[in-house]
């Protein structure tokens, strides 16, 4: 999959900017704040209907402006060529469109653009709390299964309404029980199939990290993680049914009681490890760096086996902080076995020294104050 | 907010918050009716007042009508032994067209939702029962034909509960040959008919 333009309207710092992408490899140069992630979140936009970087649209709109557009052109192994718009007002919120015409949701775009992002924000995914990682196998898995983020969105939309009932309930105790039992049914439905799907990706997905991290670290030891849900994992929903009606029987009072649900794959985790020692709890800066980095290039080996074609990969600002050795891994890695892709860095990077910016294949762009240049 | 009307502001907002309209929508039927000649608005006006005062619903099925009971709970070649379960009266209005189904329906005015504040007691669910109850006209199979959504599936769930004590009534849904995720409504009526034809058991 690649993308060959795109044009940004009132997107931050863009206010009308229009670029045409090389096929291969595509650096994008500038001081901070010139721009340069912005570009490559407004590619994310239109793969993800969202930002990698801004928790709500609203921070993204130009400061000037009641709304921004972008708009791309797609080429790709299964659609071959395709537009992609989303549009976003204060008013009516956002809106996006494939070849002019509206989607009804906006997660129906999820899937369309295969898409990996390596960003520093990614640390927090080593270091931080159980909800980075569900979201990071969550990204990785609604990717490549619609099926998997409509189960997602119908557990999530359950949860709320049986939350709500949890809360809201006054009465004996005889009709709350009656009454959550059509809610704990689906519940149980879309969170069993949540688990087995996890359970699947992540049993696959070991050895891609495995090879990734020997490869960037160059290291001996060796990565690995743990699923952790409410039960023993299993690849059989059936399995993980019986398991979920009897976990969710024995949390009955305990969820009466605090008024909230309490069991499914909304609390999972999973447990990084080198060798034997924990990441989180003993990794060193450097350890977490590798790992979060080798994490997404395992989800981008990962997504060119699974799919039918090669993602879009999006590297903001990620070889300011690794060492010339590093950069020449991950470099020959990329040029050898990534499709498009797109870095953009601060302090100008020996690139050339790997790659042949000819304007054809690789591309070279400056950023300054919302204007590019492609050099 | 100087340069504009506060009257013309207010009938936006009201426009606004119809199914399926927009703000800017809702400008451009403001702005479409004040060009309109005035007897074209007041009938207009009228007639959205009269459907709110003067509709009625049929006190057996549920449904709007202009009689009650209503033309289909009355006409003796309706097959009184179905009755097809649906969320609101456009549902009925809908399956009508199909000519799929021959027997009687019961509009519950919506489904289970905690997160809206609807519970069992707030649907014509106790209604539905009653009719059950009713010795006079045995029913043998009640159609759940809600939509496949959350709350959909919950009251249909909740529903099957109820009537399975029934042993003489079958409990059966409507299959959906359709885009998972899509209302009742945005279906067309071909894939309606032939999601009834092949409605499976419960
Ligand atoms: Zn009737």
């Amino acid at each position: 999959m690649r993308t060959t333009r795109t044009v940004l309207q009132n997107f931050r710092n863009h206010v009308d900017t229009e670029v045409e992408w090389a096929p291969h490899m595509n650096v994008i140069t500038g001081h901070n704040g010139a721009g340069k992630t912005n570009l490559i979140d407004a590619i994310h936009y239109l793969c993800m209907s969202r930002s990698f970087v801004a928790s709500s649209d609203r921070y993204v709109v130009n400061q000037d402006a009641p709304y921004f557009t972008i708009k791309g052109h797609f080429e790709g192994n299964i659609r071959s060529s395709f537009d992609v718009t989303c549009s976003y007002s204060r008013g009516e919120g956002k809106k996006i469109f494939v070849n002019e015409s509206p989607l009804d949701r906006l997660s129906d775009l999820i899937g369309m653009i295969p898409v990996v992002v390596l960003a520093p924000e990614d640390k927090k995914l080593t270091s931080e709390g159980p909800k980075e990682r569900r979201s990071f196998i969550d990204s990785l898995i609604s990717q490549i299964s619609p099926a998997y983020l409509k189960d997602l969105l119908d557990f999530r939309k359950v949860r709320r309404q049986r939350n709500t009932l949890l809360q809201e309930y006054r009465g004996p105790r005889e009709v709350i029980i009656e009454y959550l039992e059509p809610w704990n049914a689906q519940l149980i439905e879309y969170g069993s199939r949540i688990v087995a799907k996890r359970t699947e990706v992540l049993h696959q997905f070991q050895e891609y990290l495995a090879k990734q991290y020997e490869l960037i670290s160059g290291m001996q030891h060796k990565p690995h993680l743990e699923y952790q849900t409410f039960c023993e994992p299993s690849e059989d929903i059936q399995e993980i049914k019986a398991r979920y009606v009897r976990a969710l029987e024995k949390a009955q009072d305990n969820e009466l009681e605090r008024e909230i649900t309490t069991v499914g794959p909304h609390r999972d985790e999973i447990v990084f490890y080198l060798d034997d020692f924990e990441l989180r709890k003993f990794g060193s800066q450097g350890q977490h760096r590798l790992f979060a980095l080798s994490l997404k290039l395992a989800q981008l080996f990962y997504f060119s086996e699974q799919l039918d074609d090669l993602p879009i990969f999006l590297l903001d600002d990620v070889f300011g902080d690794l060492d010339a050795q590093r950069t020449e891994v991950l470099l020959q890695a990329l040029i050898e076995h990534a499709g498009q892709t797109f870095i953009t860095s601060a302090s100008p990077v020996p690139f050339d020294q790997f790659m042949n910016f000819d304007g054809e294949k690789n591309r070279e762009y400056t950023v300054d104050k919302g204007m590019v240049t492609a050099l | 907010m100087q340069g504009t009307s506060e009257i013309l502001e207010q009938a936006i907002e009201q426009l606004a918050k119809l199914p399926g309209t927009g703000r800017k929508s809702a400008r451009r039927i403001a702005l479409y009716l004040l060009k309109q000649q005035d007897e074209n608005v007041m009938r207009l006006a009228d007639a959205l007042v009269n459907l709110k005062k003067s509709i009625t619903r049929c006190s057996v099925c549920g449904v709007i009508s202009d009689n009650d009971p209503c033309s289909i709970c009355t006409n003796p070649k309706r097959d009184q032994s179905k009755i097809c379960v649906v969320e609101e009266s456009q549902d009925v209005f809908l399956i009508e067209k199909t000519n799929e189904f021959r027997g009687r329906y019961h509009v519950l005015g919506g489904v289970i939702s905690p997160l809206d504040n609807i519970g069992p007691d707030d649907v014509r669910i106790s209604e539905l029962m009653q009719r059950i109850n009713d010795e006079k006209q045995p029913i043998d199979e009640v159609i759940l034909a809600l939509n496949p959504d959350s709350e959909g599936e919950a009251t249909a769930y909740y529903l099957n509960k109820l009537l399975k004590p029934f042993d003489e009534v079958e409990v059966t849904r409507i299959a959906y040959g359709i885009p998972m995720g899509s209302e009742l409504e945005f279906i067309d009526e071909a894939t309606l008919s032939r999601a009834f034809a092949t409605r499976n058991t419960f």
